[in-house]
Parts: C-alpha cells; sequence; structure tokens
C-alpha cells in the first residue's frame, strides 16, 4: 500500500493529483506574468473594458428608450372623428360596443360642445357659441389603448366601421422612434461583434509580446520536457484573466455611469410629473458581456501562442 | 539503450556536422566523447534528446528510431534524457530552486515531493546555500552545477552532459566526475562530452573519439581498465 503510494509520487505524470499541480503551476505562472508588468497589463484590461462597455451602453441606453417609448404609446390615444349626423344614442351604443374590445382600454367621448368649449378655450377666445351659428364639429371619441395593441390593426377596425368618419394619429414619430431604436439596436450588435473580435486582437497582441519576451524560458522548458499543452497554458490563462477582468470593469463602468445618471433622470421624470428609472443591464447581459470577454480574450491567447509556438519550435 | 546507425548531420548552410556515425551505449554504460572544438560533440548529444534531427541515419533510443517520433512524444523522450548544456540554459528571472524543480513541476510533482528533492540534488552540488539567488548571481561553475542538479532531479535513465567541467578547477571538476560515477554506478546511462584529458584518463571509462564528424577511436569499450590508451 505504502510502496504503491511512493510509486505513483515518484512518477507523478499520472492521476487526477497530478494533474491539479499541473494546472496549479500554470494557473500562478499566469498570475505571475500579469503582475511583472502591472501598467501594461492594466492598459490592456482596460482597452478590453472599453470595448465590452460600449456595446453594452449602447445596449442599454436602447433598452431603456424602448420602454419609456411603450409607456408613452400607452398614454397615447386615438381620435376618432364620428359622422356629422350620428345622435347621442348612437354615439353611446357606439362608445359601449368599442368598450367591450380587449385591445380598448377606455372611449371617453367628447360631445361638439366640449371640443367647442376646449377649442376656444386653447385659441384664448372667448365662447365661439355666439360666432357660429351652427357647431361644425364631430362627435368624437378618445379611445386609449390597452398596453401591447396591435395600433395598425385596431385603426383598420376602427375605420371599417360606418358610423366612423376617421381616425386620427399621431404616432409618427413614435414609429419612427421606433424604427431608429431597430436601426442602432442592430448597430450594437454589429459592434458588439466588431469589438469581441478587437479584444481577441488586443488580447493577442498582448499575449504574443509575452510570449517573446519569455522566448528563452519556454526554449528551456520544452527543453526538459514540457509538452506543448504545457507551455501553451500559463498563456491561456493569462488571456482568460485579461478578458474576465476586462469584462468586470466594463460591468463596473456601467454600473457606476449608471448611479451617476440616476440623479438627472429622476429629475427629468419628475418635470413630467412621472416616475423614470434607468434599469440595468439584466444578469444574462451581464453574464454573457463578462463571459464573452474572458473567451474571446481565451481565443486571442489561444491563437497567438499557437502561431507563435509554432514559430519557435525548439 | 543508445544506438547510432550511420548517422549523418548537415545543418542548413552546409556544414557536415556528423559524418557516418556508428556506436552502441549500452544500459548502465558510461562514456565520454572527446575531440576538437568542432569536431561535432555537441551535435551527437543534440541528436539524441532530439534538440536536432539527423539528416542520415538512425538514433535508437532504448530499441526505438528517434527519428520516428510523432512530435507529441519527443517530450516525454526528453523526460527520460537529463542534459547538461554547455551554455547552462539557466532561466535568469526564475530563482535557482525553481530552475531545479522545473523538471518536476512539469511532471506533476507533489510541491513537498520537489522541496524535498530540489534541496538534496542542491546538496549533492554543494549548493544548498545559494537556492534563493538567481543565475547570474553565481559563477560560471556554479550555474554549471545547477544545471547539473536540474539534469538529474527527474532521474532520468539517461544522462547527457556538454562539457560539463568546462568552467570548473580541477579539484571541482574531480569532485563532479566522482558525482557522475556515482550516478553511473546507480544505473543510470551517463554520456559526457569533453576535451578534458586529463581527467578523462584518470577515470578510465571508454572514450570516444570524434575528429571533423567522424569517430576515430573508441577505446576502452565495456568496463576495460581503459590504461592502455596510451598508443591511442
Ligand atoms: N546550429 C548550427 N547551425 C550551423 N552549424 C552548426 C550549428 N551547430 C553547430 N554547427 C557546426 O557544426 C560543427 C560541429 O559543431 P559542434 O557539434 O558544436 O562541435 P563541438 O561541440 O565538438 O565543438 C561546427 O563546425 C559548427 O560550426
Ligand atoms: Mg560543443
Amino acid at each position: 500500500m505504502a510502496r504503491a503510494r511512493r510509486t505513483l509520487r515518484e512518477t507523478g505524470t499520472t492521476g487526477v493529483r497530478a494533474w491539479t499541480r499541473r494546472h496549479a503551476f500554470s494557473l500562478l505562472s499566469s498570475l505571475g506574468s500579469l503582475a511583472r508588468y502591472p501598467l501594461a497589463s492594466l492598459m490592456t484590461v482596460a482597452v478590453v473594458a472599453f470595448a465590452i462597455a460600449m456595446p453594452l451602453a449602447l445596449h442599454l441606453a436602447l433598452d431603456n428608450i424602448e420602454r419609456a417609448a411603450k409607456q408613452w404609446e400607452r398614454l397615447d390615444t386615438l381620435s376618432v372623428f364620428l359622422e356629422i349626423g350620428i345622435d347621442q344614442p348612437g354615439v353611446d351604443r357606439l362608445t359601449s360596443r368599442l368598450s367591450t374590445w380587449p385591445a380598448v382600454l377606455a372611449v371617453d367621448p367628447i360631445s361638439p360642445q366640449q371640443g367647442l368649449d376646449e377649442l376656444s378655450r386653447q385659441l384664448g377666445l372667448e365662447p365661439v357659441d355666439d360666432l357660429l351659428a351652427d357647431n361644425p364639429l364631430p362627435w368624437v371619441l378618445e379611445v386609449t389603448l390597452a398596453a401591447g395593441t396591435d395600433r395598425a390593426a385596431l385603426i383598420q377596425r376602427l375605420q371599417a366601421n360606418e358610423r366612423v368618419d376617421s381616425v386620427l394619429v399621431d404616432l409618427r414619430w413614435l414609429e419612427r422612434l421606433d424604427a431608429m431604436t431597430d436601426v442602432l439596436g442592430q448597430l450594437a450588435w454589429l459592434l458588439a461583434v466588431l469589438l469581441a473580435a478587437g479584444v481577441a486582437v488586443v488580447i493577442g497582441n498582448t499575449i504574443r509580446l509575452d510570449v517573446q519576451n519569455r522566448r528563452e524560458e519556454i526554449e528551456v522548458m520544452a527543453l526538459v520536457g514540457a509538452t506543448a499543452a504545457f507551455i501553451r497554458r500559463p498563456f491561456l490563462y493569462s488571456g482568460l484573466w485579461y478578458g474576465l477582468l476586462g469584462g468586470l470593469l466594463a460591468w463596473a463602468m456601467i454600473a457606476a455611469g449608471l448611479m451617476a445618471l440616476a440623479e438627472p433622470v429622476a429629475r427629468l421624470g419628475q418635470t413630467y410629473g412621472e416616475p423614470v428609472r434607468l434599469l440595468g443591464p439584466a444578469p444574462a447581459i451581464v453574464v454573457a458581456a463578462v463571459g464573452g470577454s474572458a473567451l474571446f480574450g481565451l481565443l486571442g491567447a489561444w491563437l497567438a501562442v499557437s502561431q507563435h509556438l509554432r514559430r519557435i519550435d525548439p | 539503450m543508445i544506438s547510432f546507425q550511420n548517422v549523418s548531420k548537415r545543418y542548413p548552410g552546409g556544414v557536415h556536422a556528423l559524418n557516418d556515425i556508428s556506436f552502441e551505449l549500452g544500459r548502465g554504460e558510461m562514456a565520454f566523447l572527446t575531440g576538437r572544438s568542432g569536431a561535432g560533440k555537441s551535435t551527437l548529444l543534440k541528436l539524441i534528446a532530439l534538440l536536432e534531427r539527423p539528416s542520415r541515419g538512425q538514433v535508437l533510443f532504448e530499441g526505438r528510431n528517434v527519428g520516428k517520433l510523432a512530435r507529441r512524444q519527443i517530450p516525454y523522450l526528453r523526460r527520460r534524457i537529463g542534459v547538461i548544456f554547455q551554455d547552462h540554459r539557466m532561466l535568469s528571472d526564475k530563482r535557482v530552486f525553481d530552475n531545479v524543480a522545473l523538471p518536476l513541476m512539469i511532471a506533476g510533482v507533489s510541491f513537498g515531493d520537489i522541496k524535498r528533492r530540489v534541496r538534496a540534488a542542491l546538496d549533492k552540488v554543494g549548493l544548498l546555500d545559494k537556492e534563493k539567488m538567481y543565475p547570474p548571481m553565481l559563477s560560471g561553475g556554479e550555474q554549471q552545477r545547477v544545471g547539473i542538479a536540474r539534469a538529474i532531479i527527474a532521474r532520468p535513465p539517461v544522462l547527457l552532459a556538454d562539457e560539463p567541467t568546462g568552467n570548473l578547477d580541477p579539484a571541482l571538476s574531480a569532485e563532479l566526475m566522482d558525482t557522475f560515477l556515482q550516478l553511473n554506478q546507480s544505473g543510470v546511462t551517463v554520456l559526457i562530452a569533453s576535451h578534458d584529458l586529463e581527467l578523462i584518463k584518470r577515470l578510465g571509462q571508454r572514450v570516444l573519439v570524434l575528429d571533423d564528424g567522424r569517430i576515430v577511436d573508441d577505446v576502452g569499450r565495456r568496463g576495460g581498465p581503459g590504461s592502455g590508451d596510451s598508443d591511442g
């Protein structure tokens, strides 16, 4: 029993414990090389952090704008102008019928008289009754939409009704905003892909310089019997660290930015009489950004080391 | 253990370093490789550890043709051969302890064992008090001895040494050769390149003489007293 353990220890090359020890060695070695040039390492991490933070910030901004736009949409109403000839009971019937539609949250009928009053108040005139013998305004139904309604379909359905003259929507700016956030959303993805490649290149380049500086060490390790995997591993760990630290720093930058913006945004919300709050990134997004950064760091390191080791193969 | 069969080595650039070399070194045997500078001693040693590949012929190690070895098998071959390099090949930014420990770290030996064995190896070469130093702080002879400690630390069955006494004074050289003899007596196959003929003669081991890439003499083969090489 004791003898068997002794042989295993002496070989040392097999078994989980030897594997663990070799990995621990690589891990320490990689941390050592990061600490050896702290300023250079910090700069690499910072560049990676900026590359990760940029698309993340864009994504966050769009996310918040989209959420705000949804709120504005819901608050908006359609003005449904009815036919001139309709009478009060007809209006009531239509009002109660529309109220039963699931897409409709509320229906608020405005009589021609009310409309005229409102108009004259807005124009700052005396009541215009006296000026106009006949009120030319139609009945109007102010229709508030339920959340998540397909607005276009609802408008079509309203217009199909014979008592409806026209439906007034002034939401084109919202549609434009929608289209714009869509475009910017695509841009965020494109940016994320480009900058992920950038992360791999930046880290790969840092690792390449590290390999060059440690060329002698690599050769000696190979001379005393280190496998290519063993030689490669500390550099892969380094790439992983750069990516991971860069990702975490990006997250910290975003969190700091959100904190700095919280006050001004709250004040902006107050002027609208609405509580507005910036939402941070979803946990899944954070995990994807930090994990992706680490992964691309690893990829960059792998490419740099493999290419370089092949060239200096002793 | 080691067998050369009609081996030639031509470096890119046209230098014929070795020319049609054939010899055998049995398991547990000890031999010296001698010859003028540029005769091809270092090249011959490099071919064994696959630091260079032969241009023609075969080098067999434990019966296997090392030239046919897959790239990923090379590290395992090198672990079975301890090499003491003429130019030391120390890592100047690592302490003596870590330099000597390198083969064990590569093998994944536990830290406690590494510590014990490195200390023992450094003690053997008389450098135990220098374990915390960096190689550039040491003299050439001391660096050479660190190299020896590193070469024997993983207890390889074969030890190759390229001019191990090149930088040592006679007393230290003799001491070192004693170390090699002891290792050989414990079963290690030893091949030493050296042009220190005085020392070689005194030890009475087998001597291979190289000249211009050819073996011109093979004296005292297999345990012979070797005192009779006065005619060579
Ligand atoms: N890497 C190399 N490239 C080209 N020529 C070399 C190389 N290494 C050694 N040589 C040449 O091969 C010959 C033998 O060298 P070497 O084996 O170092 O001899 P020794 O160790 O006996 O002095 C010399 O002429 C030397 O110049
Ligand atoms: Mg030489």
